[in-house]
């Protein structure tokens, strides 16, 4: 094709980060390409798959999987995508698709604490960030602002912050609400901060309670990564979907010239720019690199000292679920609206993993009769039992932290994808540090459904940890180019003109999920970029637009 | 002389008129009573004033929005108390002029788009009340909005003069010593400040009120202003009076919910206003005298009941063409979230249903169509109502498809939509109007023409 | 009448030849379904197939119009479905199993007839049916599981009410019992 792929700013992978990223470029006046494995969805669509899918409870199962841009896909089949090497599972859930993941999630928006920053100092475990949380502080607020972040500063002094925060706390449920009530002062049961909205904000309405949030919200009350490529079109960037970008080219000074891509035809293109942005998550980002082989990096790009896909890290949960002696009816209002923020931090740390404690608002209706049709429950006995569990049922759940161990990694497996490009094998182990953590919590889990007067208590195994989908570390900032893929601001060690945006380059997990802070580091490499480059005023630091949203 | 001298020493002679009596008027002191100011802040709600001098973002009262008629646009002035740019300089006897008669401090006409044939009925105390308002209270913008230009020949203001003598009652409003104070009070108000038939009644081809048929139901653009006479099946006569005032005072009851300029109108100015007025409102409105409408079989609000679809959606898959999802398809994807999958609305009727409700109800489509277009949003007492609009979601063909789902599941099932309909209202709606441009000019010309005939034969009479 | 009247049951036969489920029932089995009388059957073939259901789902009469797509989706990916329905119900009133028992004795004993209460729950309860080796949708909002807690929460994906509503207690609304 004679077409002109050319632009000042390449942008690989359309999810939140990257869509976000982008946006911030084209306001400042770059022109940008934003290039995308999958197709458009629009959430129309979504919420019709959704409604007509056999597998509701399987998230996944309301988006299109496409077979040129393959993502993992669990139920009713593992397609083996993912590739496991053990010795743990990591079922990694993800969705190519223009927006990314963030079409479907619970829209936790949460910044870290100083100490998830300075773990090395402080704990003797993990690393330090070559970046502080003061540093972060107006680049959390602007991305909180744009995404209409909601939440009660009194609530979070955990994480202090430096102004409000943009959108009053959502509505709580009343099955949170009797948490509160029932668990305090032992717990305080505090709401989470959320990209949800308790107003309407940036054109769109506020939640109505349609507990869907994950796989959709049927109203876009939450933000997610479709509105963000929403926004960073309008300011002008050129999206290009279905294009499976299979190879980053370099020159001999080392500097990134183009990226390639195929069509779903496998079809090549290749795209030119002045500085490329790598923002396709944690697993398909360092994949990308380990496929750009050369002479020179016969590792993968920005892989001169093996660190690519290395220190992989996700929030591992291990849950309890009881009956309560009241009832709560879960399922009314968001899915995840509430959690206890005290375990969050401490000395132990030094010893096991800290851990955030969530309560589910989800309904328990559709996971209720799935058990009670495995247990062959016919008659009118299945009302009854039905209807004891959506009002009793609660859960209540860990989110653990993993520290960065350069053995679970991401690399390239030998199988191949339908374009034939090699699928990622994922290396990854859950060890004593975040165990001890979770035999820590299951007194808390046991007090917890104590002063619920919970019966029929079922915790998870001892060796049961569900996946949260927060890829991590993968692509690590750090200060040693020796045990770290890009610099503070994002940019590659070994590419002077090459910068990761994403969830990748967070270098410890801490207990919350990533999303705001992946977010919140790319607004901060953007600026980095900005004020390097030349013909743009220095000095631009965060901006606090609320109109700079959709 | 030529009759053209005596044509312009007569117009001149007018403007001489004009300028003297303008001149005249005494400049009164504005009074500073701020019991006569509130007053005057209340009334200037009732009249909502606010609601086409206030362009959207702007400063208050400092005009600039631009009014969409079928000759042109309007725009409006700024009458804040500016001495440059706005009504400063105005004497109460200029503030009436206006507000009460359609002229400007200069003498000019103002176009009808200025309700005054409404306001026409406002007593003299109330205008007293709202002079010393906007004299005294109103902040001051100086900067003056564009002036109005319309074509051809409605640019000549004094065609109004004209308009004026054929459709202009002058006379103020006459309490009808046989009904109540409520009714009274009621009527005052919607023939004057509330100006209800502005929108509510049909007009004649020269743009003025018919008032034979009056509040019998009226074009705003692309939307309806429906019939609200007291006609039992075609107006609002079946509705409560406490469902007129709820509807007015919240702009959403079950069976009914305001959308487009009737939103905006509650917004304002309805929702300020104090329970006893808009009782009076309701009180007056349900005498209006009857006007049935052909082929409305039963009132608009009584139509439908719950009603799902789900063999045609469940298990289904979507087709390869988006214009080719069927209704039901467009209403799981598009509504049922809010309105839920039978149509019925929430548990708290927050919601609403979309049976037996005034939007699916009307064989006049263009309402639905306009609110799936543009959707609802409205600030109430504090409480928001959002409805999102669906114009860059959906296309001409989905909406036309999705509005005849809607029509025969839950309302009047012999409302049609077209997508051609959809394109129209998208634009802002009929365009048929301006006919009346080139009506005028056509006229002007055979008219000259005429003339020139009559000249030509005179001249030839003379000669021969 | 208005055709998409959805308590219409008269899909497959004039009204004039309405049958009853009480009518194709033995003592047992009616014993399980207090309102056969109330419960039509679109024809004799389906007979054995709402009782089944009916036994199954334990409640009030049941929708017929979903009644015929389950039918229909599952006749076609079960061998002989009317047949091995007709003998199900003709053991569980040999047998007076109880439907609670159900399962485990047809595992045991009956294989061959184990999945089809299965396949029945799942399609009722659950909205899902088996076609042709892939499971599909047939009923999300009608499926029974939102209809027994219709009263105090919605399906999820449907707004459940105004901002904030969540947070009043959970008070059965006794004004969604007959909808869905």
């Amino acid at each position: 094709m004679a077409e002109n792929l050319s632009a000042d700013f390449v942008v690989i992978g359309s999810g939140i980060c990257g869509a976000l990223a982008a946006y911030k470029l084209a306001r400042a006046g770059a022109s940008v390409i934003m290039l995308e494995a999958g197709p458009r969805v629009t959430r129309a669509q979504l919420l019709a798959n959704f409604r007509n899918s056999p597998r509701r409870s399987d998230w996944m199962s309301p988006y299109p999987f496409s077979p040129w841009a393959p993502h993992p896909v669990y139920k009713p089949k593992d397609n083996g995508y993912l590739v496991q090497a053990g010795p743990y599972p990591y079922p990694a859930e993800y969705i190519r698709v223009v927006g990314g993941t963030t079409w479907h999630w619970a829209a936790h928006t949460w910044r870290y604490l100083p100490n998830d920053m300075r773990m090395q100092s402080l704990y003797g475990v993990g690393v330090d960030w070559p970046c502080t949380y003061d540093e972060l502080d107006p680049f959390y607020q602007e991305a909180e602002e744009i995404m209409g972040v909601a939440g009660s500063a009194e609530e979070h002094p955990e994480s202090p912050r430096s102004k409000p925060f943009p959108l009053e706390p959502v509505a709580e449920p009343w099955a949170m609400r009797r948490l509160r009530e029932r668990l305090q002062p032992e717990y305080p049961v505090v709401g989470n901060t959320v990209a949800r909205n308790s107003r309407t904000f940036g054109g769109r309405p506020a939640c109505c309670g349609s507990n869907n949030c994950q796989p959709i919200c049927p109203v876009d009350a939450q933000y997610h990564g479709g509105l963000a490529v929403d926004a960073a079109e309008a300011a002008g960037v050129r999206l290009i979907p279905n294009a499976v970008v299979y190879r980053l080219e370099h020159d001999e000074r080392d500097r990134i010239v183009a990226a390639h891509y195929f069509d779903p035809d496998k079809q090549s293109y290749r795209v030119t720019g002045k500085t490329f942005i790598v923002a396709a998550n944690g697993i398909e980002s360092p994949k990308l690199l380990l496929l750009s082989t050369s002479e020179r990096f016969p590792n993968g790009i920005a892989n001169s000292r093996d660190m690519v896909g290395r220190h992989l890290m996700d929030h591992p949960s291990t849950s309890l679920t009881f009956d309560a002696d009241e009832e709560v009816w879960l399922g009314r209002g968001p899915q995840s609206p509430s959690s206890i923020n005290t375990l969050r931090d401490g000395p132990f740390r030094a010893e096991f993993s800290a851990y955030r404690l969530d309560f589910t608002n989800i309904s328990r209706v559709d996971s209720t009769t799935q058990r009670l049709l495995l247990d062959g429950v016919y008659g009118p006995e299945f009302e009854k039992r039905l209807r004891y569990s959506a009002a009793r049922e609660m859960n209540v759940k860990t989110v653990l932290e993993v520290l960065p161990r350069p053995e679970n990694r991401i690399t390239l497996s030998d199988r191949k994808d339908a374009l034939g490009i090699p699928q990622p094998q994922v290396h990854y182990a859950i060890d004593a540090y975040t165990r001890g953590g979770a035999q820590d919590a299951k007194k808390h889990f046991t007090r917890i459904a104590e002063l619920m007067g919970g019966t029929n208590l079922r915790f998870t195994p001892d060796d049961a940890f569900a996946n949260n989908q927060h890829i991590c570390g993968t692509l690590s900032m750090g200060n040693d180019p020796n045990t770290s893929v890009c610099d503070r601001y994002g940019r590659a060690h070994d590419h002077e003109n090459l910068f990761f945006i994403g969830t990748g380059v967070l270098p410890t997990a801490g207990t919350c999920n990533s999303t705001l802070a992946a977010v919140a580091v790319g607004f901060w490499t953007v600026a980095h970029i900005l004020e390097e480059q030349a013909g743009v005023p220095s000095g631009k630091r965060a901006a606090t637009g609320a109109g700079a949203g959709t | 002389m030529g009759w053209i001298q005596a044509v312009k020493r007569f117009v001149g002679g007018l403007m001489v008129l004009g300028l003297a009596w303008g001149g005249a008027g005494v400049v009164g002191a504005a009074p500073a009573d701020p019991e006569l100011i509130q007053r005057g802040e209340y009334l200037a709600r009732v009249g909502d004033c606010v609601a086409c001098h206030t362009a959207p973002g702007g400063p208050v009262f400092a005009g600039g929005l631009e009014l969409p008629t079928p000759v042109g646009n309007i725009v409006a002035t700024n009458i804040t108390p500016s001495k440059t740019a706005g009504i400063g300089n105005y004497t109460l006897e200029q503030f009436d002029a206006a507000v009460r008669r359609g002229i400007r401090a200069d003498g000019k006409p103002l176009y009808p788009a200025m309700p005054y044939p409404s306001y026409a009925k406002v007593t003299d105390e109330d205008i007293e009340a709202m002079y010393a308002y906007f004299m005294n209270a109103v902040e001051p913008v100086e900067t003056r909005p564009p002036q109005t230009k319309l074509p051809f020949p409605f640019n000549i203001r004094y065609s109004m003069k004209l308009w004026n003598a054929l459709f202009l009652d002058e006379t103020p409003f006459q309490p009808d010593p046989s009904q109540g104070e409520e009714w009274n009070r009621g009527a005052y108000l919607v023939q004057g400040l509330t100006h209800c038939s502005t929108c509510h009644s049909p007009r004649n081809f020269l743009m003025a009120e018919d008032s034979s048929r009056d509040l019998a139901g009226g074009e705003v653009g692309p939307w309806h202003a429906p019939n609200i006479t007291s006609d039992p099946v075609s107006g609002v006569g079946s509705w409560s009076l406490e469902e007129i005032v709820a509807y007015m005072k919240q702009g959403s009851i079950p069976k009914s919910q305001a959308a487009g300029p009737m939103a905006e109108a509650i917004d304002h100015s309805f929702q300020y206003m104090t329970d006893a007025d808009l009782r009076a409102m309701a009180v007056y409105l349900k005498s209006v005298p009857p006007i049935a409408e052909d082929g409305v079989k039963k009132p608009v609000d009584s139509w439908g009941r719950a009603h799902a679809d789900f063999a045609s959606v469940r298990g289904k898959p979507w087709p390869e063409n988006p214009d080719e999802l069927n209704g039901p398809q467009l209403f799981d994807a598009y509504c049922a979230a809010c309105h839920q999958a039978s149509g019925q609305g929430t548990f708290d009727r927050q919601m609403p249903a979309l049976y037996q409700n005034t939007a699916t109800g009307r064989l006049q489509t263009n309402n639905l169509v306009m609110v799936i277009l543009e959707g609802i949003h409205r600030v109430s007492q504090g409480y928001e109502v959002r409805m999102p609009g669906f114009a860059h979601e959906l296309s001409d063909q989905q909406i036309a498809t999705l509005s005849n789902y809607l029509m025969q599941a839950y309302g009047n099932p012999d409302g049609q939509t077209s997508a051609e309909q959809v394109a129209n209202l998208r634009q802002g709606g009929p365009v048929s109007s301006s006919n009346l441009i080139l009506l005028a000019r056509a006229g002007m010309v055979v008219g000259l023409l005429v003339v020139l005939a009559l000249v030509v034969w005179l001249v030839r009479r003379r000669r021969s | 009448m208005d055709s998409k009247d959805r308590s219409s049951t008269s899909l497959d036969h004039p009204l004039s030849r309405r049958q009853l489920l009480v009518g194709f029932l033995s003592a047992y089995t009616a014993s399980l379904i207090p309102w056969a009388w109330a419960q039509e059957v679109p024809n004799e073939g389906q007979a054995a197939f709402m009782a089944l259901s009916a036994i199954i789902a334990g409640r009030q009469t049941l929708n017929p119009e979903l009644a015929k797509r389950i039918y229909e989706a599952l006749d076609r990916s079960e061998q002989d479905f009317a047949a091995r329905t007709q003998q199900l119900v003709a053991l569980i009133e040999e047998q007076k199993i109880d439907p609670l028992q159900l399962q485990a004795i047809l595992d045991k004993q009956y294989p061959q007839l184990a999945p089809i209460p299965r396949k029945l729950a799942t399609a009722w309860f659950l909205g899902v049916v088996e076609v042709d080796g892939q499971a599909q949708a047939i009923a999300y909002e009608e499926a029974l599981n939102a209809v027994f807690v219709a009263d105090v929460l919605k399906p999820p994906s449907y707004c459940y009410g105004a901002y904030g509503s969540w947070a009043e207690p959970p008070i059965p609304n006794p004004n969604t019992q007959s909808e869905v």
